[in-house]
This record gives structure tokens, sequence and C-alpha cells, in this order.
């Protein structure tokens, strides 16, 4: 399968700012993959994703040096018209994403902008309601909605675009638990479904590492780390990054460092204590 | 706060009222409006605002009409005082406090049924530019955000020591500031983060966007409208020109 | 402090004694904050008392509840308003009537134990994220409160920046504090062994020491609150029918014991 991104030598520097924001990224993602993306605040991850999706450089100007190229376009020469229908991006805040009263307008608000006619757009808000279980909200209004529904009817209102790869900053930051673990396990059911790639920045790993192929760490604009989330994470470098070690993970790692224990992947709880089983102490 | 927010603030109903083309209702709150501008005496005014009321009833948004009504009342007190100093005359005066109170009335109605939605469909009819009519609704979409935000930000300063019961007017005026700056700033923040959500998802791709909803006039409409045409007719044509030859 | 009310929160009865760390969690909803806010008398129970050190919080403003309980809330962007840092830090405490040269050290203290000195003079609203967090609890703790509710300090934070935090709460509950964490962040929350008080849909469904109620699984997934990953794995460890560990902390002793 060819790669949906493809970045190369990307370098980015905003007007006020004496240092660059992102300096000589390259990064190729092939399609259906899931991308985790790390590093400490401010390491440029923001700047990162909004290269990617096309705000930068079109809604933000700047020194833009290098190329990134998204399902085929690339992204400098192409319009937000275009790029908006093979990128979509989950901002952080859901609230300041969702316009319209009710909650169907929004989802069909890329839609009205692109002028798709009204019978496909109806389809394609049904459509996107059901995969992401909120018909019920078809008419309600966002501010009576909690966070984990505000975020559901953001995503639909990207889905309903169509978009090859989404981009998903920080999703789980306002969410419990288990509302955060419905989530991930939603990314992982629309990857299978849809065959959507899907970029996430994330600083809450625990649930993510599982679903992941691929994890990426900056820091002060660069790639420093890449390899599967158990590469990473069983480096001795993440945890200097910023990068939060599952703690599992952690116990992990000492049991395969001692030789007790050595897995591809990255093991739950659960499987951990299985694997363990028989050792005697 | 809280008369603004009953009077203006749309809450959806049931109501066949609320069920009316926005259109509709524009218009006979319109209607309601050029209606009190044309009476001549208490009389007629008592009778303008009988019928308000009995719209709210129907509507069934009665308790909040009362409650504008009494929180306007009081607003008109100045006129109605200013007017009595400069004409001596009781009956002018009280006419055009009341007045005051009958044209709230009739935009309120307008307002506290009529969604947002709506409101943009009316002003797509008189063919406003899309951004204007687009930073309305996002903007009207945001009021409620925007009150839990006031309330949060008080709480956080109240828990900073900041006091807002208590001190003289300019001391209240002055504690505002660790409110409204935040309150500020974070709308500045929110048109920030919502001009990314609207480039991201092709905002202005196209000249004319098309519309996942369609209002449509119904029969019921067209017949309240030509009804409440008539019965503004039948009005402006009593108070203006019969009765006050008859009452004089 | 006791408690008691209904609606969001619902016969809820709760002592929190001096020094003690507590940590409160539940799902979005359970009605968290809204206990946070009976504190200092945001809001006031609609039966039943609060009371902070004795005094009723229907009987004083919140300003005055706050000298003894600051409350460190979840949006920074929510509080700062000033011109710089500085003033940003010394509002609360001309609130509190401090006199002007004490509130110079304590800005100083402040600004020097969140090594924010540098931001001195610039404004509190280009900070990053982070550092607006870390100025908001450095503004707390320059008026000393007896009390500190953190409430979710760790949202958007990386892991650094938590250890930071951990160790500014250790710092705190050293000197005698109490303070309270509202969270999600489990992870975050056991290694400081609070005591812990699980809510759900406005009640307290149970309260006590850390190790006792983390290990009970029953309660934790009826309040929809996560297991910490170890006490998951020594728990599964003790199962398994083969295990050689009588109880977690041998588990742990044995895994902790085979660190290089």
């Amino acid at each position: 399968m060819a790669d949906i991104l493809e970045i190369s030598g990307l370098s980015f520097r905003y007007p006020d700012s004496p240092k660059e924001a992102v300096a000589d990224f390259d990064l190729s993602v092939p399609e259906q993959e899931i991308v985790v993306l790390a590093g400490p605040s401010g390491c440029g991850k923001s700047t990162l994703l909004r290269a990617v999706n096309g705000l930068i450089p079109h809604m933000y100007t700047g020194d833009y040096s290098g190329k990134v190229r998204v399902a085929g376009s690339v992204v400098k020469e192409s319009t937000m018209r275009e790029l908006a229908q093979k990128v979509g991006f989950l901002f952080q805040n859901p609230e300041n994403q969702i316009f319209m009263f009710t909650v169907e307008r929004d989802i069909a608000f890329g839609l009205e902008n692109l002028g798709v006619q009204r019978a496909e757009m109806r389809r394609r808000v049904d459509e996107a309601m059901r995969l992401l279980e909120i018909e019920d909200l078809a008419l309600r209004a966002p501010h009576e909605l909690s966070d984990g529904q505000k975020q559901r009817v953001a995503l639909a209102g990207v889905l309903a675009m169509n978009p090859r790869l989404v981009i998903l900053d920080e999703p789980t930051s306002l969410l419990d638990p288990k509302t955060a673990a419905e989530l991930v396990g939603l990314v992982e059911r629309l990857r299978k479904d849809l065959g959507t790639t899907f970029v996430v920045v994330e600083h809450r790993l625990d649930l993510l590492v599982k679903v992941a192929d691929r994890m990426v760490v900056m820091s002060e604009g660069k790639k420093v780390l890449e390899g599967t989330p158990k590469e990473v994470l069983f480096g001795d470098e993440a945890e200097a990054y910023g990068v939060s070690v599952p703690s599992v993970t952690r116990v992990q790692k000492m049991l395969a460092a001692d030789g007790v224990l050595t897995t591809e992947r990255l093991l739950s709880p659960g499987e951990l204590a299985q694997g363990v089983e028989g050792e005697r102490p | 706060m809280m008369w603004l927010s009953s009077g203006f603030v749309f809450r959806r109903g049931t109501s066949a009222y609320h069920r009316l083309d926005p259109r509709v209702k524009l218009l006979i709150s319109v209607l309601m409006f050029a209606t009190t501008l044309l009476v001549r005496s208490l009389y007629e005014l008592a009778a303008v605002l009988a019928f308000m009321i009995a719209v709210a009833a129907i509507a069934t948004v009665l308790r909040r009409v009362a409650k504008t009504m009494v929180f306007t009342a009081t607003f008109s007190l100045i006129i109605f005082v200013v007017n009595f100093v400069v004409t001596r005359n009781l009956e002018t005066s009280l006419l055009y406090a009341s007045r005051f109170v009958a044209i709230v009335v009739s935009t309120s109605l307008f307002f506290i049924t009529t969604s947002p939605d709506e409101l943009e469909q009316v002003m797509k009819t008189f063919r406003l530019p899309r951004d204007v009519v687009f930073a309305f609704v996002t903007a009207v979409r945001f009021i409620p955000v925007m009150f839990l935000d006031t309330i949060q930000i008080m709480d956080a300063q109240k828990s900073r020591g900041l006091e807002l019961e208590k001190g003289n007017l300019f001391r209240r005026v002055r504690n505002m500031i660790p409110i409204l700056i935040p309150l500020v700033v974070n709308s500045v923040v929110r048109s920030g983060e919502l001009a990314e959500a609207m480039e991201s998802r092709a905002y202005g791709a196209v000249p004319r966007p098309t519309s996942l909803v369609e209002y449509r006039a119904r029969a019921t409409d067209r017949i309240v409208a030509v009804a409440a045409i008539v019965l503004f007719a039948i009005a402006a044509y009593s108070f203006y020109f019969v009765l006050p030859a008859r009452i004089l | 402090m006791h408690q008691n009310g209904v609606k969001a929160l619902d016969e809820v009865t709760l002592s929190i004694g001096s020094g003690e760390t507590v940590a409160i969690v539940g799902e979005n909803g359970a009605g968290k904050t809204t206990l946070v806010k009976h504190v200092t008398g945001l809001l006031k129970p609609a039966t039943g008392n609060v009371l902070v050190d004795g005094v009723n919080t229907r009987e004083i403003s919140t300003a005055q509840l706050s000298r003894k309980v600051g409350v460190a809330f979840q949006n920074p962007d929510h509080q700062l308003f000033s011109e710089s840092v500085e003033e940003e830090m010394s509002f609360a405490l001309r609130n509190f009537g401090f006199p002007p040269a004490l509130v110079e050290q304590r800005v100083k203290w402040g600004l020097e134990l969140f090594g924010l000195e540098e931001y001195r003079r610039s404004s509190p609203l280009v900070l990053s994220g982070g550092e607006k967090k870390r100025l908001t609890l450095a503004c707390i703790l320059a008026w000393d409160p007896e009390v500190v509710i953190l409430d979710e300090p760790t949202v958007g934070q990386d892991s650094i920046q938590k250890e930071k935090l951990a160790g500014t709460i250790r710092m705190l509950t050293s000197s005698g504090k109490t303070v309270v964490v509202v969270s999600h962040d489990i992870e975050f929350l056991w290694p400081m062994q609070p005591r812990v008080v699980v809510m759900k849909a406005g009640r307290v469904l149970g309260d006590g020491p850390a190790p006792r109620l983390m290990q009970d699984r029953g309660l934790l997934e009826s309040a929809r609150v996560a297991q910490p990953q170890l006490v998951e794995f020594y728990e599964n460890l003790i199962e398994r029918p083969g295990a050689p560990f009588a109880d977690p902390l041998e588990a742990r002793r044995w895994v902790e014991g085979r660190a290089p």
C-alpha cells in the first residue's frame, strides 16, 4: 500500500519566532496505520499537525521549507478545499469546533461548504451519526451535551467529509478513563471499517499504545524517536523526552531485562501476569 | 442578566406557535410592534397588551413574558418620570411608559420562540451576506457557553479573594476587571480556534453553500400570516382613525 | 469538614482532617467538582452543612474562605488577567490584606519555587499551558492556605511536568498541609497512596486508604474508575492457579527485587 502521508525535510518558523517550530522533519505513514505522536509540551507537535492538514501554510504564514504530501496532494500547492476532503482534524477542545445550533447541522457543516447536494448530504450525515452512535443526539443543541458527546459530534463532522487521514489532537485529555477507552476502541473500529489512517497526539499513552502501530517522539521541532510503541517505550530515552511510560510497561521492561519475559508486543497487566505465571520467587 | 435571559434567550418549545415558519413569527412581532406605535390611548394599549398575553399563552411562554413585562416595567419607570416632569400629563406619561413595555414584549416574543437556526433562515431570506449570517449564528450558539465561562471565571477569582458582592459602586466596577479580561481573552482565543476549524472544514470553498435543512411555508403558516395582516389592518384603522374621534 | 446535600450531591457526608492527603475519583459528572465548590462556598448545600475549620460556609463569603482553602481550578485561562506575572501573583495577596513587604517576599518565593522568575515582568497570557498551570499553583501557595485543592491538575501535562507536580504535592504534604486532588489520572495518584474517596452520581461509594480501595474491583467498576495498572498486575498474579504469591505486597517485592 502506498504511503498516505509523506513528510520530507519539513521546516517551519513562525514570523515572530527566532526558533524553528519544526526542523527538518521526515515521516512516512502507510495507509491504515494508527500513529501516535508524543513529546514534551512545546515540542512542535501542534505545528506539525497543522502542516499536515494545510492550516500551515494556508492559514498561518511563515518560513516554510520541505514538502508534505498527503493522499497524493502536495499540501503547499493544494487548496484548503481539496485538503479538507483528504485530511480531517479533530481539535483538542470539542466546544470550539461545533458551530451550529443543532448536532446534525453541524455535522453537515463541511458538506454545506463544499456544496454537496441535499440528498447526498443527508445520507452522509446519517452515516456519520451511525458510525459514532449518536443518532439520538441529532436535534440536540451542543451546549446540552457532555464533553464525550461533543467530541463524537465533532468527529462525526470530520468523518462526514470522508477523509483518508484523520488527525486527533489530544482527544482523551478531557475524558475520564472509561470514556477514553471507548474512544480508543472507536478509533480502532473506524480504522478497520473505513480504512482510515489516524495520527494521534497524546500524553496519556496507556490506552493508545495497545492499538497503535507506530510511535513517533518529537522534541524541539525534531523527530527524536520512531518505532513500534514497544521499541520506543523500551528504549531508555523515552522518559527523558517527557513520554509517560505506562507502569505495566516499566514492569515488563524490568522483567525482560532479566530475561524473564520476551515478547514482541506490549502487554496489558493481565497478560503480563499470565506471562509471569510459573516463575518461582 | 436574568431579565435578558428570560426575555431574549431561545428555549425549545413544542407549541403550535413555535412550529410556525420563522418568517411568520417575525411578521407577527413586527406587526405587534407597529400596532404599539399607533395606539393613542391607554385602553388601546391595554387591548394590545392583552392580545400579546394571549399569544404568549398560546405559545406557552406566558411565564417568561410576564417576567419580562415586570422587569421592563421597572425600567419604564424612568420614562414615566421624565415624561411626567416635562408634560405634567399623567395619561400620556403612562402611555409612553407602557408602550415601552409593549415594544420590548413584542420583540422578546420573536426571540424566545425562534431558534438560532430559524434566525439564520430568516436572515438568508433577506439575502444578508453569508459571512454576516454565519457570524451571527455562531455568536448566538456561544451565548450559553460564554455564560458558563463567566460563572467559572467568577468562581476562580472569588477563590482568590475577590469580593464581588461588597463595596461601593466604584469598587464593584473595578472588581469586574478580573472577570472581563479573562472573558475577552477567552473569546479571542475561541475565535482563533473556530477559524482553524472552519478552514479545516472548507469554509468558503463554494460561493453558494447548500443547506441540510429547508424551511418551506405550509398552508397553516400562510393562513396565520394573512390573519395577522388582517388583524393589524383592523387594529390600525380603529386605533388610528376611528376610536380617537369617538373618545374625544 | 462535613457535608450533606441533594441532587448533584446526594447525602454526602465527608470529614477531612488536617494534614490528610485525599484523592477524589469518579467519572465525569459524578459530582467531584460540585463537591469541591461546596468547600469554598461557591455552592451552598440545599440541606446539610459544610464546615471548614469549624466555620459554616453559609456564614462567610467565598473570598474569606479562600484564605484558608486554595483551589487550583482546571483551566488557568479562567483566572489570568494581569499585566505581569508578578502582578498576577500579588492579586490574591492584596485581596487578603497582606502588607506590601510581605507581598513582595511571597511573590519572590513563589516565582523561585516554580521556576518562573524569568517571566516576572512578562504578561501571564503569553506563557505556555504548562507554565500557566504552574503560575496558578504558585499564586495559591503564595498566600499559604492550610488546605490546597487541585482540580484535575494533570490534564494535558507531559510526564516531566507531572513529576514536578508530584514533587510539589509531596512538599505540601510534608509541610503539614491538607491536600485534596480531584483526578482521573489514577496512575498519577497511586504512588501518593492517598486516602481515596470514590464518587458516583453524587454519592460517595467508597472512602478509605488507597491500597484497600484500589483492590476492590467491584467498586471501581461500578464507579467507572480505572484500576492502577500495577494493582491490576499484582492482583492477577495472586489469582493465577499456580501463583507463588500470597498477596500483592509480596508480589511487588518480588518484582521490585528483580530491578537492575
